[in-house]
């Protein structure tokens, strides 16, 4: 379903993308311009803005902008503070664009503020049906940008185009039928002229997969099932029918190479969650990361990193874009630390395992072979009675942005030394219905566990620093050629940390829970950090 | 209170006497299978489907189809769980308690588990000990040295006031006898040794990443920075010593505590 707004406008706007505009400078953001696809294929070259989800599209988080420094950072003030009307979870990572600041709201909203002052220039409010069944609350976690139209997922479904300048809607597709549970939560990734995007609903038995979207018409381009089909020799890894309701969502923005021109996205577990006896086999491609050419949507190569999860660990991280030192050659890598405790590199060209260790609690594998599978122990998958496994449901770490500093060679990112009891009960599929075939407890109370924001050398997968947090985090971490590394705790802390050695800079108590990554920008040439926590946006530089 | 039982045991008796017979499943008692928190919920979701209209949304008994109160902790057909399951699988004759014939076992046996989680709701008078007695008991044991109940008492312990509805009178029990079991993170015990080599110890009201607070032995609340501190021990045994009880004592003191609850 299209639903055309305004078709004559975007014709206009993004007839022959990419539009050819100058970057600004980065001392000087001047007034808000088109961001064309050279702007976003550079966009570590205008540290100033933060132009897609991840900041570039290596994903790295990190950020050149070094005004702010391990030696300054004790002196940041709040500037300003965004109200976000509706009370839910708060996920959103703003975009900046030459001074304009894009922040989306719960359920399916944005706003375009002032980065400078967080005043508001206008409000797009998605209309929602009342009868959304979500799994994990009303989030949206941003907006993509191309020309001068933004991308939004909603939760009904749905992908839309608004005007940047006015928040005019400009095109409205349905990507999937809300009423079979699919959702939309992620933030797009715009790849030369298309929307890439993808679904969430994995604990309602959905089938998952990834679309392209004509950024112009709204029209689809490509859609590829996570889950092939019964023409294709992997539907082999699902017993029976239950490659139908075998989930592989695909709820978190994934990454792209313009060398390589592949498109990296991960995807979630496999359905039912906890009940494997109904889906026996590897289950491909679930909690898996996908290489797709991002023209066709083709599969170029695909990496599981939880083959038949039943533990509900989500391969539904960053893919970090990195070129490494392994061995004596350049590699040009992928880091990936899985919910499933263990810390990947992968040859992001071909696939390839280069590198695999745990950097978190975990009992459920012995260790990785030499093609990067792991070899479980005895008795580790659910049980009527239950089964006690490391890492938890909610994993070692989850869709909390990871960051990669290329200046320390270290991949930062919150991690927990949970643990689970993990129960199987039989599940009936019915559409549209939740769809677990068990559930998980943790044993004892949260503080009796290990959280900490942890680095890891992203050569060799060591452990560089732990910082410990109490009572834990659930929050992505972000880091900058100022040598910092800056995160937040659930209990409403947001600090800064040294990026070499991982002690405590800088701290304040704003409160809130964060659901989200924190990011920098700079507007008037001041550097700026963002975080997000509660339902308010916090902007912070230094004192005057 | 006994009201279900006076309101339908003339007439079920004999039921349960013929479902007693006629089951094969009756000759061994089967230990519950689903009894984890994920049950519960599941139980109460097949509740909500399945049972309210006779017994009730909160299970007390319903109004017209006079279903029984089933949050006593006592059931006129069954005392032990494959009881239950058998009186919910195939009813009961001559009532209008009809069988779950088409759910599963799972199911059954999800909704046994949350029926007896419904137990701490019945009232104290159901249980063996004397309230009255219990009430000198925890008087002449000094209880309320720590704990308080209707604001009269110490604040080093929980508050006891409705701790009727916190906890089932089986908790209760082992809350006396072995108060370390399952100590809740709010009651362990931090010591601190701060940079100057003095001492703080305190119950753990709040611990984060960069700050302690505690409150005292003289009820004192007391906030800390982790920077100023070069040591922090938890102690997560609980600080009440365990009760020296005969069962008879144990008993009222459960029924005591257990009559200590929001009025309804």
């Amino acid at each position: 379903m299209i639903l055309r707004a305004s078709a004559l406008v975007i014709g206009v706007l993004l007839q022959g993308v990419p539009v050819i505009a100058q970057s600004p400078a980065a001392d000087d953001p001047g007034l808000f311009s088109p961001v064309t696809w050279d702007r976003l294929v550079n966009a570590a070259d205008e540290p100033h803005n933060w132009l897609m989800y991840h900041g570039t599209f290596a994903s790295q988080r990190f950020s050149e902008l070094d005004e702010i420094t391990s030696k300054n950072v004790s002196k940041l003030t709040l500037k300003w503070v965004h109200q976000i009307p509706a009370l839910d979870r708060a996920q959103t990572t703003p975009l900046v664009v030459d001074g304009v600041m894009f922040i989306t709201e719960s359920p399916s909203n944005v706003v375009a503020v002032d980065a400078d002052t967080g005043r508001l220039f206008w409000r797009y409010e998605h209309p929602l049906p009342d009868d959304l069944k979500l799994c994990c609350g009303r989030n949206n976690r941003g907006v993509a940008i191309l020309g001068e139209t933004l991308y939004m997922s909603t939760n009904d479904a749905h992908l839309v185009a608004i005007d940047a300048r006015t928040g005019t809607l400009l095109w409205n597709s349905e990507v999937a039928d809300h009423e079979k549970s699919y959702t939309k939560t992620a933030a797009p990734l715009v790849v030369k002229d298309k929307v890439i995007t993808g679904v969430a609903g994995g604990e309602y038995g959905i089938r998952g997969f990834i679309d392209a979207y004509d950024a112009d018409s709204g029209h689809l381009a490509w859609r590829t099932y996570t889950i092939p089909g019964p023409d294709h020799p992997d539907n082999a890894t699902w017993e029976g029918d239950s490659w139908k309701t075998g989930g592989a969502p695909t709820w978190l923005t994934g990454s792209y190479d313009p060398q390589l021109d592949l498109l990296y996205w991960g995807t979630g577990n496999p359905g039912p969650d906890w009940n494997g006896d109904v889906r026996k086999g590897d289950n491909l491609y679930s909690s898996s990361v996908l290489a797709l050419d991002p023209d066709t949507g083709e599969l170029k190569w695909y990496f599981q990193f939880t083959p038949h999860d039943v533990w509900d660990w989500d391969a539904i991280q960053v893919p970090v874009l990195a070129d490494l030192e392994i061995d004596g050659r350049t590699r040009k890598a992928m880091l990936w630390a899985n919910r499933n405790a263990f810390y990947y590199v992968l040859d992001r060209e071909t696939g390839e395992f280069l590198l695999g260790k745990p950097f978190a609690k975990q009992t459920w594998a012995e260790g990785l072979d030499e093609n990067g599978r792991p070899i479980l122990k005895p008795n580790v998958f659910p049980s009527t009675e239950g089964t006690l496994v490391a890492p938890m449901a909610g994993g070692a770490t989850n869709w909390w942005s990871p960051a990669y500093n290329p200046r320390t060679g270290l991949l930062y990112l919150n991690a927990f030394d949970g643990e689970a009891l993990y129960f199987q009960r039989d599940d009936d599929y019915e559409e549209g219905e939740i769809f677990l075939g068990g559930g998980t407890e943790m044993p004892q109370d949260v503080a009796n566990y290990q959280s900490s924001i942890r680095a890891i050398d992203a050569d060799t997968g060591e452990i560089s620093w732990d910082f410990p947090i109490t009572p834990r985090t659930r929050s992505g971490v972000l880091t900058t050629d100022g040598g910092v590394v800056f995160s937040a705790s659930v209990d409403g802390f947001f600090f800064a940390l040294d990026a070499e050695i991982g002690e405590p800079l800088w701290q304040i108590s704003l409160g809130g829970r964060p659901h989200a990554s924190p990011s920098t920008y700079a507007v008037n040439g001041e550097q700026r950090i963002l975080v997000t926590m509660g339902n308010s946006v916090y902007s912070f530089g230094l004192a005057e | 209170m006994h009201r279900i039982v006076k309101r339908t045991a003339g007439r079920l008796a004999p039921a349960l006497v013929v479902l007693t017979v006629g089951s094969a499943a009756v000759a061994e008692e089967t230990p519950n299978p689903y009894t984890s928190r994920i049950d519960i919920r599941s139980g109460a979701r097949l509740y909500r489907a399945k049972c309210t209209s006779c017994h009730g949304i909160n299970a007390t008994g319903g109004e017209e189809a006079d279903g029984p109160d089933l949050t006593t902790g006592r059931f006129e057909h069954a005392t032990t769980d494959t009881g239950l399951f058998r009186v919910i699988r195939e009813g009961v004759a001559d009532t209008a308690m009809r069988g779950l014939k088409r759910d599963t076992d799972q199911e059954i046996w999800q909704l046994v588990t949350y029926l007896r989680t419904l137990a701490g709701t019945a009232s104290a008078t159901d249980l063996p000990g004397d309230p009255e007695a219990g009430r000198a008991i925890y008087d002449a044991r000094g209880c309320a040295e720590c704990h308080a109940i209707a604001g009269i008492g110490g604040r080093l312990g929980p508050d006891l006031t409705f701790i009727g509805d916190e906890r089932s009178p089986n908790e209760l029990r082992t809350d006396l006898a072995d108060p370390s079991a399952d100590v809740d993170p709010r009651w362990w015990t931090l010591r601190i040794t701060h940079q100057d080599g003095s001492l703080s110890e305190g119950l753990r009201m709040g611990e984060d990443t960069f700050t302690l607070r505690i409150m005292d032995a003289d009820e004192n609340l007391r906030s800390f920075s982790r920077q100023d501190t070069s040591s922090v021990e938890r102690i997560k045994e609980s600080t009440m010593p365990p009760t020296q009880l005969s069962p008879e004592e144990g008993d009222d003191l459960v029924a005591y505590l257990f009559s200590s609850r929001m009025p309804s």
